[in-house]
C-alpha cells in the first residue's frame, strides 16, 4: 500500500503533500494543546510498537499474509489526533529507512495510511457505540472499525493511483478493494484480539480515550479532510496543465511519433544502436563511480 | 543481537557525510523532484542523472552492493504495476522504462540521504526546516525503541514457535496473535510510563540536546552548485 516515487503524477503527489502537511500541523497543534508531557514518549514508543508489530504475520488465504497496520487500534487507544501523529511518524520512518514509499509520495502515503485509517477507524468505533463497551460487543465493533479503516485506506490509495493514470478506475477499485477486503479481516481480527486482551489485563488503558476531547469542529475538520482532496483531485485531474506522465498517457503530441517509434523499435539496426548506446552509457557511469570512489581513498591515504 | 539496518553507514566520514543535514535534505529532495520531472523519452537526461548518482555513490563510500540491494527491492513491484497498465506498443515500453529508471533513481538518492546522515542530525535538520517538534520527538523515540521492541517481538515469536507444532485453526491463531500484540502493547505503555518518569527526573524541558553538529560551510555551497544544473536540465528537457 506504500506508493513509491514515480507512480503518481506530480500534480497529485504535490497536492497530497500540501494536504498532509496541513493535517500534520493541525494534529500537532491539537495534540500539544490537549496533552500533558507524558504523551510525548508514549506516542514515540507506540510508533515503534506499530513498526515492530508488523513482524507478526497472520496467514490469510493462498499464501498471502496480513499484519497489523494499527491505525484503528491506536485511534481507539489514544484518540484520533495523537494516533494520527503516531501513524505519521511510522510512515515517515518507513519512507526514510525501509524504502517503503517514496519521499515525494510521502504526502500521499501519510494521507492513506495515517490520516484515513485513524479518522475512519475512530469514527466507525464511535458511531457503532464502541466506547465503554465490553466483551463481544467490543470485539465486533473494534473488528469492524479495523476492517473499515483498511478498506477506506485501500480505496483512497486506489483513487490516488487512478487520478495519476497509473491504473484504470475499474481495475484499481476492484483489485485494491477486493484484495484489502481480505487483508482487512486480519486487521479487524487483530484489532479486536488486542483490545480484548487489553480489556482483560489493563482495562484502565481503554478509558484513556476520554482524555482527549473530540468536538464538533474536529468532526467537521475530519470530514472535510477526507472529502476535500477527492474533490480537488477530481477537479485538478481534469485540468490541462502540462505534465510529462499525463502527456504520455493521453498520447497527445505523441500520436505521430508513437507509431513511427514502434516500427523503428522493431528493426534490428535500431536495436543494435540502442544496445551500443546503452553499453557506452553504462561504462561511463561505472567509470564515474570508480573514479570518484578511488580519488577519495587516495586523498584520505595521504 | 545487533540491529543496524536503519542507517548503517551514517558514521562513515566522506565529503557527503560532512555536509550540513539541511543542505542534504533540501538538495536530495530537489533532486528527486527533478527526477520525477524528467520526460519519459529523454535518454540523455536520465543518463546525466545516473552519472550524478554514480559520482555521489562513489564519493559517499557506502558499499555499492548495499545501495543497489536496497534500491532493487522495488523492481518486482514496478513490474507488477506495469502489468496493470494498458500496453501501447512502443509508448508502453518507453513508459515502463521511465517508471523503472525514475523509481530506481529516487530510491538510490533516498538511500544515499539516510546513509550519509546520522539520525540525530537528520532530525535536527528536519526541525530547523520547520517540521513540527512533536514529529521529530516521536521519530527520535521511535529510532531508540524500535530495536528494543523488535527484539521483544522476535523473542515472543520464538517462544510461540517452540510451544506449537504445525498450524492451529485460524480462530485460535488469531487469539494467540491478539494476546501477543496485546502483551507487546501493554509492555510498550509501561515502558513509556517509566521513560517519562526518567525524563522528568533528569530535567526534561521539551527538547533534546544534539552534539557534534555540522556547520554550513563552503562544502555545502559546492554541493548546491553541483546540483543546480542537473535540476535545471531536468525541468527544461
Amino acid at each position: 500500500m506504500h506508493i513509491p516515487d514515480g507512480f503518481l503524477t506530480n500534480r497529485v503527489a504535490f497536492s497530497l503533500d500540501a494536504l498532509s502537511a496541513a493535517s500534520v500541523l493541525y494534529a500537532a497543534r491539537r495534540v500539544k494543546l490537549a496533552a500533558s508531557g507524558r504523551l510525548v514518549p508514549l506516542m514515540g514508543v507506540l510508533a515503534a510498537f506499530a513498526l515492530a508489530a508488523q513482524m507478526l504475520n497472520f496467514p490469510i488465504l493462498g499464501g498471502t499474509s496480513g499484519h497489523l497496520v494499527g491505525g484503528a487500534l491506536l485511534a481507539i487507544l489514544l484518540g484520533p489526533m495523537a494516533a494520527m501523529m503516531t501513524m505519521t511518524t511510522v510512515v515517515f520512518a518507513q519512507a526514510l529507512f525501509l524504502q517503503d514509499g517514496g519521499l515525494i509520495a510521502l504526502g500521499a502515503n501519510i494521507f492513506n495510511i495515517a490520516t484515513v485509517t485513524t479518522l475512519t477507524g475512530y469514527a466507525a468505533f464511535k458511531l457503532l457505540g464502541g466506547p465503554g463497551s465490553v466483551g463481544k460487543k467490543l470485539a465486533v465493533v473494534s473488528g469492524l472499525a479495523g476492517w473499515i479503516s483498511v478498506m477506506a485506506s485501500a480505496v483512497s490509495c486506489a483513487f490516488a493511483l487512478v487520478l495519476s493514470g497509473a491504473i484504470s478506475l475499474r481495475l484499481g477499485l476492484t483489485a485494491m478493494a477486493g484484495y484489502h477486503a481480505l487483508i482487512g479481516i486480519a486487521e479487524g481480527g487483530l484489532t479486536a484480539g488486542t483490545l480484548l486482551f487489553i480489556a482483560r489485563v489493563r482495562p484502565d488503558l481503554l478509558k484513556a480515550t476520554e482524555r482527549e476531547r473530540f468536538g464538533g469542529l474536529d468532526w467537521a475538520y475530519a470530514v472535510l479532510l477526507v472529502a476535500l482532496p477527492f474533490g480537488i483531485l477530481v477537479l485538478g485531474g481534469s485540468s490541462d496543465l502540462p505534465d510529462p506522465l499525463q502527456r504520455l498517457l493521453t498520447g497527445a503530441g505523441a500520436s505521430g511519433r508513437g507509431s513511427e517509434g514502434a516500427q523503428a523499435l522493431a528493426s534490428p539496426g535500431r536495436f543494435l544502436d540502442y544496445a551500443l548506446r546503452a553499453g557506452i552509457f553504462v561504462m561511463l557511469i561505472a567509470a564515474a563511480y570508480l573514479v570518484s570512489r578511488f580519488a577519495h581513498i587516495r586523498r584520505r591515504g595521504q | 543481537m545487533k540491529h543496524n539496518f536503519i542507517d548503517r553507514y551514517a558514521d562513515l566520514d566522506s565529503p557527503l557525510h560532512q555536509l550540513d543535514a539541511r543542505t542534504k535534505l533540501v538538495g536530495f529532495t530537489a533532486l528527486i523532484v527533478a527526477v520525477l520531472a524528467i520526460p519519459p523519452g529523454s535518454t540523455l537526461v536520465f543518463f546525466a542523472f545516473f552519472f550524478l548518482a554514480a559520482v555521489f555513490m562513489g564519493i559517499s563510500q557506502v558499499p555499492l552492493g548495499y545501495v543497489l540491494a536496497k534500491s532493487l527491492v522495488l523492481l518486482p513491484f514496478v513490474l507488477l504495476a506495469s502489468l496493470a497498465r494498458p500496453w501501447r506498443g512502443g509508448m508502453g515500453f518507453t513508459f515502463l522504462n521511465a517508471l523503472v529508471l525514475r523509481s530506481l533513481l529516487s530510491l538510490i538518492i533516498l538511500v544515499l540521504l539516510t546513509n550519509t546522515t546520522r539520525f540525530t542530525e537528520l532530525l535536527r535538520g528536519l526541525r530547523n526546516l520547520g517540521c513540527p517538534q512533536i514529529l521529530t520527538l516521536n521519530l527520535g523515540f521511535l529510532y531508540r525503541y524500535v530495536f528494543v521492541l523488535t527484539e521483544e517481538v522476535l523473542r515472543m515469536r520464538q517462544a510461540r514457535d517452540c510451544r506449537s507444532v504445525g498450524r492451529a485453526p485460524a480462530k485460535v491463531e488469531l487469539k494467540i496473535l491478539g494476546s501477543m500484540l496485546g502483551t507487546l502493547l501493554v509492555r510498550s505503555f509501561e515502558r513509556a510510563e517509566r521513560l517519562y518518569q526518567a525524563m522528568l527526573s533528569r530535567g526534561y524541558s521539551g527538547d533534546f540536546p544534539v552534539y557534534g553538529l555540522r556547520r554550513f560551510s563552503w562544502r555545502d555551497l559546492v554541493f548546491i552548485a553541483a546540483l543546480a544544473p542537473f535540476v535545471f536540465i531536468a525541468f527544461r528537457a
